[in-house]
């Protein structure tokens, strides 16, 4: 379950040298979300309910563009705010000229957790495909 | 001794010992390679590595064929552990074939302190530097710098270093390059980018990067060896790390550039993470000047590193740093794309049992090596005036509990592999796994008290990722190398403290 309530799960799958995050939602919002959050536990095991919530918003010219750019702009909100994004909420919608998402997420404060660096999102092996429970994404991140 | 061996959907024929290949077929334009005896094949052969191989081949270009070192395991798009010679004239050149962490890489540090000197202090010394060497997440740097600074170290690397008093000109000397790739251009890095690096000059990161004090000890070719400056249980210092966010937001920004201006291009290859800009296009040019400027932006983050080990060590040793003789040995790149001039022999353009090269043209080359390591012979004139006669030193890490290389450019390399050899252990188990499978504190507990490795991180997940048990046999990695003649063994280190994030 997201914060808001809505059906979404993640889980870190398996990668020689980094990491692999399967997500699941009902909405194309939901499973960026997820993705998100499966980003999130890939460098946090234990998070706190600290933080303030922070608004993100990203344009792109395809489905898995956006998902793309809205992980890499999480990760740059880490490095620049000096937070872990956690609780991920996103809103998927299609634009005259392409994809945006708009979301939010919790900022906790990177000396408040334990936590490893992730480099980047890759498109290596991404999917992100719409079938008949909801959006089911597989994503590949550098560590 | 079998001439082929079955990997599922490709067979792989032997070449000679320890070479095999994968012939042209479909779509490939050139042969692919594995150097590798059969055990380590066996491992390569057990996740993405060769599927991942082959379609580096696809990338138009490619000269002779893509080849995967002893080390090679599967990674995003392009295998780590791979290298592949595209024509800088005619083909093209790839980000995500030179990886996120551009000029990750690795520098040895030597010391005239021997492990009877180390003795008894390896806790505090391992304190003084966690303490002091920033690691892990948001941990900020050595410099708390401006965006002026990240362009000044950006477009002139060890050459700023070298003005701010964080380095000596001896550690220019013995840097791959001097320290700094004139072709830099910071305009052309993204203020994303720079936002990423300001706050992380001067830092480990996480992950496989770690700082280690390591002792000698083994030494195999003792007049390199005395070349090199190193001898049985003489202290070391290895430093293993990159460019941090601000590299890694360069691959990024130009993998979608390119995604988005030679969509006809990427539309010809088998993965998306493959992308690459034609030789000779705008953003061909652009990005292979921000490589380079970041390039230079993690030779500075290792030698700020550098220069907060010599003051660690001068507080703990009382002593001076320049009286420890911690001279930089060499720092090497292991995430790269080098225009570099090599002989492509036509033989070994030809589909199917491609012969040895020798002969041929000569091409200059954008030589990707991803998980890799430059290895030139002597003669070659990139390597540094004080290793010219003897080869470029190459610095292979290892696992915290088996110990580390440092090898000399093999007179093949050129013919084999571009010039270039392995990188490291490489892994053999999943992060995940190696979760379920260890414990961060009972790997330090038994890192410490079976062979008095003294390991101090942030995270202690990162510490079972990073077990000894993930990593492959890196005495086997070096064999392969040294009997190849592609990486000649010097000397084996042995880790005595080490700090990671």
């Amino acid at each position: 379950m997201t914060e808001t309530g809505e059906s979404a799960t993640f889980a870190l799958r398996e990668h020689t040298a980094d990491v692999a995050v399967e997500a699941d939602a009902t909405t194309l919002g939901g499973v960026f979300a997820a993705v998100a959050d499966g980003m999130a536990a890939a460098m946090c095991d234990d998070v706190p309910a600290s933080g303030d919530r922070h608004d993100v918003s990203v344009t792109a010219e395809g489905r898995e563009a956006l998902l793309f750019d809205y992980l890499d702009e999480l990760i740059y909100e880490r490095d620049v705010r000096s937070v872990l994004p956690v609780g991920n909420e996103a809103r998927v919608s299609e634009t005259a000229g392409g994809w945006q998402v708009a979301g939010t997420y919790r900022g906790v404060p990177l000396a408040e957790v334990d936590a490893r660096d992730l480099k980047a999102v890759t498109y290596s092996e991404m999917d992100l495909s719409e079938r008949a429970t909801g959006w089911h994404a597989y994503v590949v991140f550098d560590v | 001794m079998s001439d082929t061996f079955d990997a599922g959907d490709v067979t792989l024929h032997r070449v000679k010992e320890h070479v095999w290949e994968i012939p042209q077929t479909g779509e490939m334009r050139v042969p692919a390679r594995v150097l590798a005896s059969e055990p380590l094949l066996e491992e390569i052969a057990g996740d993405k590595t060769l599927e991942q191989l082959q379609n580096t081949t696809h990338l138009p270009g490619i000269r002779k064929y893509a080849v995967c070192m002893p080390d090679g395991h599967q990674g995003y798009g392009f295998p780590v552990g791979g290298v592949a010679g595209i024509d800088a004239t005619d083909g093209c050149i790839s980000p995500g074939a030179v990886g996120y962490d551009i000029n990750c890489g690795v520098r040895m540090v030597r010391t005239s302190l021997t492990y009877d000197d180390l003795q008894g202090r390896e806790s505090e010394l391992v304190e003084a530097l966690f303490a002091n060497v920033p690691s892990g997440l948001g941990g900020g740097g050595i410099h708390e710098g401006t965006v002026d600074d990240v362009e000044a170290i950006l477009e002139r690397g060890l050459e700023w270093a070298l003005e701010e008093s964080y380095a000596v000109p001896d550690d220019l000397e013995h840097c791959e390059d001097q320290g700094r790739r004139p072709e830099a251009d910071a305009s052309v890095i993204s203020q994303k980018a720079k936002d990423r690096g300001k706050n992380q000059v001067g830092s480990l990161g996480s992950g496989n990067h770690f700082l280690e004090v390591q002792r000698v000890a083994e030494v195999f070719r003792e007049e390199v060896a005395a070349d090199f400056g190193l001898a049985e249980d003489q202290i070391v210092v290895l430093i293993h790390c990159g460019s941090r966010g601000l590299g890694h937001q360069v691959c990024t920004d130009f993998l979608r550039d390119i995604e988005q201006t030679h969509a006809g291009l990427l539309n010809q290859l088998p993965d998306k993470e493959l992308a690459a800009a034609p030789a000779g296009s705008q953003l061909a040019d652009e990005y292979y000047r921000a490589m380079c400027a970041a390039i230079n932006f993690a030779w500075v983050n290792r030698q700020l590193i550098t220069h907060r080990t010599r003051q660690v060590f001068e507080k703990v040793f009382d002593r001076d740093w320049e009286a420890m003789e911690m001279d930089l040995l060499y720092d090497v790149a292991h995430n790269i794309a080098k225009k570099e001039v090599h002989t492509v022999s036509e033989a070994s353009e030809t589909p199917r049992g491609a012969g040895e090269a020798g002969g041929g043209e000569e091409r200059e080359l954008f030589v990707h090596r991803k998980g890799a390591t430059r290895a030139f012979p002597a003669g070659r004139e990139e390597v540094p005036p004080a290793y010219r006669d003897v080869g470029q030193p190459i610095i292979i890490p290892g696992s915290m509990g088996t110990g580390s290389y440092v090898l000399r450019g093999g007179e093949h390399s050129l013919d084999e592999t571009f010039g270039s050899t392995a990188h490291g252990a490489g892994r053999l188990m999943s992060r995940t796994q190696a979760k379920q499978k260890f414990w961060g504190e009972d790997v330090m507990d038994d890192l410490r008290d079976r062979q008095k490795v003294y390991v101090k991180a942030q995270s202690g997940a990162t510490v079972a990722e990073e077990a000894p048990g993930v990593y492959k046999d890196v005495d086997e990695v070096v064999r392969v190398s040294d009997a190849l003649g592609i990486g000649d063994t010097v000397a084996k280190t042995f880790p005595v403290c080490n700090i990671k994030g």
